[in-house]
């Protein structure tokens, strides 16, 4: 196997242009066709940086954009970096006696010319391009075919679960170099489809080294991870904590990619979560460790941070919800007459009145993912250059053979027919509560209370304006991703969905995490518990001790109300907190993995939280009149900083 | 006392070409400053005909007080800078912001960069 010839790369090159319609050729062309050599130079150069070539591709894609329709040149010209490129490489070849330039030579020659898109999207990813023109020309000027040792991977004894073949692939591209690897544990993760693992690594000598936790997922997904964790994570943690290790590995051959925290473990070399520990722990001990691990341990950097930010619920909320239409792509020859508009800002109250047939135009909104296999991508509506993940739209029935479509591109226009509409979605996700629950009933009755229907009224709180409290946050906050180490420290792992957001979230999310798991096995299955575990929620938020006076609820009761405490530190008012409630236990409503009871009870939360959100909101906006909410006794008034 | 500059496509078509401007021969001098002004028209000192996302008059440079400034003329698709936190969201330039030489800015979907001799 040789190295591939600058013809063929030509030739991949002026594809790429064609399908990014810019119609010269640039460097930009000729570093993807690089990528996109199977076992390439380039690639290979990736793969030890823990990128894997269509990340990086993408990347590229993304800081180019695509170019218009019309084409206001003939031919495919080169660009002049293109033409001095080509010389530096040309150069290359003859001083090695050849005439005709390979994928290596135009390789150094991208990394010694050093200016182009493509070395300053490297840069941007933490790949320096002046390290990896030595490790090239360190390589041998003809293709050697490196050998790979076979990893031994073992399994503790009392490991459930089963690896499929990807992942024991991507563990052993991980741990290359040593003699096995043992797979300790596997943590109970979220609610996504990642793998989470203790792994311990031994020498070929037999020396153990420290054991790891190793995330396996999607490959965006991870490197996603990586890139938000150099943003937002490192250098902003407690001195004893998990940190990312090293870099990911993503093999190009396969969609998953892995990851790897450094694990501190407690006396026994176990690894424990928080949904795990507090098992055995009491109600007191788990707040006070709340307080002082996670809260105190993070605070700093993190929540305490918080800065004045006002915004509308859709922005830090409406992502949340399943995707708010999915269109099914529709390709005229001419604009269509009687077409709906969906560009920023969007009108609410264009996408209600969408039902199933109509057309939708859609202006500037941003791919989020691609689904080659469903043949579907995801848009979020893109403000400037900013991207939020606010009003996400699938669109199926694409052809990938006809038209490129790449993470963080932006569509200027799109037009589909509205196939499934978010209302219909979420009430698909209900239909498993029926017959007990009517999902068209205006109300939901919780004891002698007329609940608003989360489904009839969640649309009215996405216009809400919030004054309130902007940091660093997790973004998945729940107790799966929360470890417990030595002397009781608190970890953290998976940010995936860290950001800058609304500093509550968090303990809204550890909030409802603990209800489900923790408060709701207290009740009974159900509706039955359902409503009774709700009406404990209920009784908490009005401030009286719940009727039900058992001392293990009592217990669980008083660390929610604890949680409260500390979000109320980073909230201008109670509705903030119930806005958000409302959201995260409707979202919770639409997860299949959840179980039937968990739903009913996210049911009545939302509902819950929706009541309580507009009382509050009507007492909080009419301070100077003579309203009283009917809760104004709420216990924890007093430390609410009033507006 | 002239000032000779040049700047740097770094993107499109005429990425690598480097168009030099002179204050004694390109541009305006008014009063205290000279202003280069960017744009897909043919009267623009620095003329980018070949991005249909630069507008007709898009964007001013200016040299004035020992420093570079760059002016977004209200154009369509608006005038960048280079974010140095995060290379994929370009930060708008809203009004008349100080640029330094070398750093990358953005006129429509033109990349470019003043290089001066120092």
């Amino acid at each position: 196997m040789s190295y591939v010839a600058l013809k063929d790369i030509l030739i991949a090159a002026r594809q790429e242009s064609h399908r990014m319609r810019h119609f010269y050729l640039g460097i930009e062309h000729l570093f993807i066709a690089l990528l996109e050599i199977h076992n390439g130079l380039a690639s290979g150069l990736l793969t030890e940086h823990g990128l894997t070539p269509s990340y990086v591709i993408d990347a590229i894609r993304r800081k180019v954009g695509k170019g218009s329709q019309h084409r206001l040149w003939a031919g495919i010209p080169n660009t002049p970096r293109t033409e001095l490129i080509l010389n530096i490489a040309q150069e290359m070849a003859m001083e090695e006696g050849r005439d005709a330039v390979n994928e290596r030579d135009l390789l150094l020659a991208i990394l010694d010319e050093n200016d182009s898109i493509a070395t300053r999207v490297l840069n941007a990813l933490g790949v320096s391009p002046d390290q990896a023109r030595d490790a090239i020309s360190n390589q041998p000027r003809t293709r050697t075919q490196t050998q790979q040792t076979f990893l031994k991977i073992e399994f503790a004894s009392d490991f459930e679960g089963h690896l499929t073949k990807d992942e024991l692939f991507v563990l052993r591209r991980m741990f290359h170099g040593y003699g096995r690897i043992v797979v300790e544990q596997q943590l109970t993760g979220g609610y996504t489809s990642a793998r989470l693992l203790v792994v311990r690594p031994i020498q070929v000598d037999n020396r153990a080294d420290a054991a790891v936790v190793v995330k396996i997922g999607n490959a965006d997904a991870i490197l996603d991870e990586a890139q938000r964790y150099e943003r937002y994570v490192k250098g902003t943690l407690p001195p004893l904590t998990a940190r990312l290790e090293d870099r990911p590995t993503a093999p190009e051959t396969c969609d998953l990619a892995a990851i790897r925290y450094t694990l501190i473990a407690d006396a026994n070399g176990r690894t424990q979560n928080l949904r795990d520990v507090i098992q055995d722990w009491s109600g007191d001990h788990l707040l006070s460790w709340l307080r002082q691990q996670l809260y105190e341990g993070f605070g700093e950097s993190w929540w305490k941070q918080s800065r004045p930010y006002r915004f509308e619920a859709w922005q830090e909320y409406d992502w949340l919800l399943p995707p708010v239409l999915t269109l099914e792509l529709f390709a005229p020859e001419k604009m269509p007459t009687g077409v709906h508009v969906l560009r920023h800002p969007v009108k609410r109250d264009v996408i209600r009145k969408l039902q199933y047939g109509d057309l939708v135009l859609v202006e500037n909104f941003i791919v989020q993912k691609v689904d080659r296999e469903r043949g579907a991508i995801q848009l979020g509506l893109s403000q400037g250059s900013h991207i939020t993940r606010a009003y996400k739209i699938e669109v199926r029935g694409i052809d990938f053979e006809q038209e490129t479509y790449f993470r963080g591109e932006v569509v200027e226009k799109l037009i589909g027919r509205v196939w499934k509409t978010r209302n219909e979605q979420l009430i698909n996700a209900l239909r498993i509560l029926e017959p007990d629950f009517n999902i068209d009933s205006r109300v939901v009755q919780l004891g002698d209370q007329a609940l608003p229907n989360p489904i009839a009224t969640y649309q009215t709180l996405l216009d809400a304006t919030v004054v309130a409290n902007l940091s660093t946050i997790h973004g998945d906050l729940h107790l799966g991703n929360i470890l417990v180490g030595p002397q009781l420290s608190a970890l953290l792992i998976d940010f995936g969905r860290t950001r800058d957001g609304h500093t509550i979230f968090d303990w809204v999310t550890l909030e409802m995490s603990l209800i489900n798991e923790r408060l709701r096995p207290l009740a009974a299955p159900g509706w039955e518990g359902a409503r009774q575990c709700a009406q404990w929620i209920a009784d908490l938020d009005s401030g009286q001790a719940s009727a039900n006076g058992n001392s293990v609820t009592a217990d669980m009761l008083n660390v929610i109300a604890g949680i409260r405490q500390i979000a109320s530190q980073h909230a201008n008012s109670w509705h903030e907190y119930y806005l958000a409630a409302a959201f995260v236990s409707l979202r919770a409503m639409t997860w299949t993995t959840l179980s039937v009871d968990g739903r009913r009870l996210m049911l009545y939360l939302s509902a819950l939280a929706i009541q309580r959100y507009q009382q509050r909101k009507l007492s909080d906006d009419s301070a100077r009149t003579d309203i009283h909410a009917s809760d104004a006794t709420d216990f924890m008034s007093n430390d609410w900083k009033s507006n | 006392m002239d000032r000779k500059i040049a700047i740097m496509v770094l993107s499109g078509v005429e990425d690598g070409a480097l168009i030099p401007l002179s204050m004694a021969d390109d541009g305006e001098l008014l009063g205290i400053q000279w202003r280069v002004s960017i744009g897909r028209r043919e009267d623009n000192h620095l003329r980018l005909r070949n991005d249909t996302f630069v507008s007709r008059y898009h964007a001013y440079l200016h040299w004035r007080d020992d420093q570079w400034w760059l002016e977004d003329r209200d154009s369509t698709n608006g005038t960048f800078l280079d974010n140095g936190t995060d290379f994929f969201s370009d930060i708008q330039v809203k009004g008349i912001v100080p640029i330094q030489a070398g750093q990358p800015f953005r006129v429509g979907r033109t990349w470019l960069r003043i290089q001066t001799d120092e």
